[in-house]
């Protein structure tokens, strides 16, 4: 499942850098969307094709942590001699450093990506945006222990992906409904959409009024703390209930 | 002495169910301390509790006279319910895990996998292991770093009869080589042949608990037959001490005010009075009968 997460990342920017580079029509040999695979923008577009892929490591997660249910080794190692306490914490250890490492992954694109657009007149490797990495670990942690959450709770790996997928699709359902319909702006500050909105959709960019960027500009730190809000909400309910559960 | 494991009313509940109801008692040091009852009689759940995989709904318990922690859990070998190992990794894999968690050496997994027999197919997966292989493999996980304290919860579970009495075997030397053993089980057998202590569990409650001796007291009683029943009979009447006569057929089960005479002096007592016995058999009752009658009255 890692190699599958390592091998999808590149590959699914390289196909949405395909359909960018010849689906439009170029003017004056410029492309319509910009150049949203070249410094700097490559930092946004990457890791906003990668957040599309979140689901990857939210599912290696889940079978993880379940097959410790089904083989009931979680109760062994503490029968072994690990505390509770120890045992959860070293499963959000491994939740970070997945996200470590797939985060890794993503730079790695981004910097490819960057160099094989390069043309002449860009200026030389830029790290200009490269707060959208952090932005993209930061939403990963977010999704993956969601999904720690929820095979913690479920412990059946097959039911705890469903009810994670079913979790996603309504989460988007009700801030659709609560934005365009309803007109209300909680429904921003939900705990998948709050970090989804860390890294806007990318291609459009040039459509955007400076207005509306500015604003999302003021939005961030409010984005970025509700964010790391609900990852330490997340780490608190999961070692609590561990820790006092039956196992 | 301190107890190596002492309960204090421990409760547990599942929802309206109540599994264990204010149970208590000790395990003195040395002991083979076997916890009996019938399915569903709480034994796991009682030792899922002491091992902290499972939270109490009341009462205390102490290892070693101590507060529980997870240090002590690593001095003591448990297997608990089922073999509990990660499918896809081979036997030694395995048994490094579970070394690596309490801070054993690594180099005794040679030893244990001998012990029980697994040593050649110590790099086989152990989703390839068959039901009796996955119970040894347990066991020897149980025996690394050589702890002063077992815990087997059925540990005979799904063995064939050799591999009953090799367990059975082998407690029996942990037992010698002065290890204090904890044994779950409803095998009354396995118990009575290995265990100096008891605990009986029922629905939850400890009906009794003490030395085997005491704790499953078992009636003892002499069969006697003649060619002359009738004559035999009047004999057996003039005795004293005799609690109660049951006529079976070709022969008398006499039950004696505790302790019963020697077999050797009711033969010539009776050969004395002008009678030969053509059998003569001192009968104790089995654990199992007694362990039944115990149950019985409880749920009566």
């Amino acid at each position: 499942m890692l190699s599958v997460i390592i091998v999808c990342i590149p590959a699914f920017n390289y196909v949405i850098y395909d359909f960018t580079d010849n689906s439009f029509p170029k003017i004056n040999g410029q492309n319509l969307l910009g150049n949203p695979f070249s410094f700097p923008n490559v930092w946004k577009t990457v890791p906003y094709n990668a957040g599309i892929l979140l689901f990857m490591p939210a599912i290696l997660i889940i079978t993880l942590f379940t097959n410790e249910y089904s083989y009931r080794t979680h109760r062994q190692n503490i029968i072994d001699g690990w505390s509770r306490a120890r045992f959860i914490y070293i499963k959000i250890t491994e939740v970070f450093l997945l996200c470590i490492f797939v985060t890794f992954i993503a730079v790695l694109t981004c910097l490819y990506f960057g160099f094989i657009t390069r043309t002449p007149m860009q200026p030389k490797a830029g790290w200009q945006e490269y707060r959208f990495i952090l932005y993209f670990f930061v939403e990963m942690l977010d999704y993956s222990l969601i999904a720690l959450f929820f095979a913690m709770l479920i412990r059946r790996s097959g039911l705890a992906m469903g009810i994670f997928f079913l979790y996603m699709i309504i989460e988007q359902f009700v801030v659709s409904l609560g934005r365009n319909k309803f007109k209300v702006t909680w429904v921003d500050y939900l705990p998948e959409e709050v970090s989804d909105r860390l890294i806007p959709q990318p291609f459009t960019r040039r459509m955007v009024s400076p207005a509306d960027a500015s604003l999302w500009e003021k939005h961030v730190p409010l984005y970025l703390s509700i964010s790391v809000l609900y990852i330490v909400i997340y780490i608190f309910i999961v070692s609590w209930r561990f820790r006092k559960a039956d196992l | 002495m301190t107890p190596v494991l002492s309960l204090k009313s421990i409760s547990k509940t599942y929802g309206r169910i109540q599994a264990l109801k204010g149970v208590s008692f000790d395990v003195p040091p040395g002991s083979v301390f076997g916890i009996l009852g019938p399915n569903g009689s709480g034994k796991t759940t009682l030792l899922g509790v002491v091992m902290d995989v499972l939270a109490s709904s009341g009462g205390s318990y102490s290892w070693f006279g101590n507060p529980p922690s997870e240090k002590q859990r690593r001095e003591i070998g448990t297997l608990l319910e089922t073999p509990n190992f990660y499918h896809y990794l081979s036997a030694q894999h395995n048994l490094e895990i579970s070394a690596a968690i309490k801070h054993k050496p690594a180099d005794d997994i040679e030893r244990v996998l001998k012990l029980v027999r697994l040593y050649e197919r110590k790099d086989s997966k152990f989703q390839t292991f068959s039901l009796g292989m996955k119970q040894r493999l347990a066991i020897a996980s149980c025996l690394i770093g050589n702890p002063s304290v077992l815990v087997f919860d059925e540990p005979t579970n799904g063995l064939d009869p050799s591999g009953i009495a090799e367990i059975r075997e082998l407690i029996i030397e942990l037992a010698a080589a002065g290890k204090t053993i904890i044994l779950a089980s409803h095998l009354l057998a396995e118990v009575e042949k290995v265990c100096t202590h008891v605990a009986i569990l029922q629905q939850g409650e400890l009906i009794k608990s003490g030395d085997v001796k005491s704790a499953l007291s078992q009636e003892e009683w002499i069969e006697l037959g003649s060619a002359e029943m009738e004559k035999l009979k009047a004999i057996l009447d003039r005795l004293s001490g005799v609690n109660k006569i049951i006529s079976s057929g070709n022969h008398f089960q006499v039950y004696f005010k505790s302790p019963s005479p020697d077999p050797a002096w009711l033969n010539s007592h009776c050969f004395e009075q002008g009678i030969a016995l053509n059998y003569l058999q001192p009968r104790k009752e089995s654990l199992e009968s007694a362990f039944i009658e115990l149950t019985n009255n409880v749920s009566n």
